[in-house]
């Protein structure tokens, strides 16, 4: 099994050169639609395979808390790597405008229900050590953050015509994102002065890089600015990279 | 005199023998609660980093329970607890949050459970 530290050192290095990808894209425009499309399908797949490692550690019995949540994860995942293996499969084997929303959304927001899952009954096992004054100051925070979330979309998303359902989904990936979020951010309290921490801390840098992704690319795509290769785009490859270390150092830990 | 001194001997180390028996099992059946694998990986971490075995947690608690905050941060207590619970349900009493008390004044209270059993069957 490869050391913690490495696997550290290789996000790192990957998180890098991703970065000089898009930061010099504009000598290699043509390449940069291929890429962009190619690449999420394999991080996805690596952060399946790391939360299923991390499943298969902690055994396949379902009657025990933790196989449970580390299906869920796994799952969660699985449905996140086919959303972007739809997302791929349009623009580079079906070489067609990619519809919005499409089935490559109905995979990805059907990722956040086993994602919540596996989140909520970890917490729920270990929440009750928090204090309610640090369960108000968390949940207070997480709803300043999700009316801010809202004010920044709601004039653009409103402002552009859309129908209902695309208008719906727009605002529903940076607010499932909060809901994961919102959970995510007890298990941090809970684990922060822990080893189990680091994997926390990895959770909910995915997640917030997530919310970041996923509110630029609704307000992009409200604008209709977004194109392929857009330099967001390394919000999400950093949100999937940030959930494969996670998982892997949460396995390493315990 | 002699005699007095040697069945209170026997009697104490019965109390002993008896509480890290009912400890043990409690510690197995509380850390039941994460899953059988991630039990064996917990006893695993803590004897690699703390060269702490299962066998060890009676006679060292206070390490037992600094192994569980270097894992598991503020997630230690609720460890501590699902324990405490277990080990007071075996001692056939109802486990109590007290303020101010540590994993350590719980397992006390519990040998004194134990060593008061004892004296009444005598």
């Amino acid at each position: 099994m490869v050391g913690l530290l490495a696997i550290y050192k290789i996000g790192l290095v990957l998180a890098v050169v991703l970065t000089l990808i898009y930061a010099f894209q504009g000598f290699y425009p043509e390449f940069m639609v291929s890429f962009s499309n190619a690449f999420p399908p394999f991080i996805a797949g690596a952060a399946v395979i790391s939360s299923d490692f991390a499943f298969r550690k902690y055994g396949h019995d379902l009657r025990e808390r933790f196989s449970l949540v580390w299906l869920c994860f796994t799952f969660g995942m699985a449905f996140w790597f086919l959303g972007e293996t739809g997302w791929a499969i349009y623009t580079l084997v079906l070489g067609v405008e990619i519809p919005y929303p499409s089935i490559a959304d109905v995979f990805w927001l059907s990722g956040y229900f086993p994602l919540f899952l596996a989140l909520y009954w970890y917490v729920k096992t270990f929440g009750f050590v928090l204090s309610r004054r640090t369960l108000v100051i968390l949940m207070t925070t997480v709803f300043v953050l999700s009316v801010l979330v809202s004010a920044v979309l709601i004039t653009p998303i409103l402002g552009a015509e859309e129908d209902s359902i695309t208008m719906l989904v727009d605002f529903a990936y940076p607010l499932l994102d909060l809901v994961l979020f919102s959970v995510a951010v007890l298990g941090l309290a809970v684990f922060l002065k822990g080893n189990l921490g680091k994997s926390w801390l990895l959770i909910n840098a995915g997640i917030l890089s997530n919310v970041g992704a996923d509110i630029l690319f609704s307000y992009m795509t409200a604008q209709e600015t977004y194109y392929s290769g857009h330099p967001l785009e390394l919000l999400f490859h950093f949100g999937y990279l940030l959930f494969l270390l996670a998982f892997y150092a949460h396995a390493k830990e315990l | 005199m002699l005699m007095q001194k040697s069945s209170e001997g026997a009697e104490l180390s019965q109390v002993e023998e008896q509480f890290r028996q009912v400890l043990l099992e409690a510690i197995d059946e509380g850390l039941l609660v994460l899953g059988e694998n991630s039990r064996k990986a917990l006893y695993f971490h803590l004897q690699n980093m703390f060269s702490l075995k299962k066998e060890d947690v009676p006679d060292r608690p206070e390490a037992f329970v600094e192994g569980l905050k270097k894992i598991f941060g503020a997630g230690a207590k609720a460890i501590e607890t699902w324990i405490l619970k277990s080990l007071y349900q075996k001692l056939g009493v109802k486990y109590e949050e007290k303020k101010n008390s540590q994993f350590e004044d719980y397992l006390n209270d519990a040998k004194e459970i134990i060593r008061a059993n004892a004296t009444r069957k005598a």
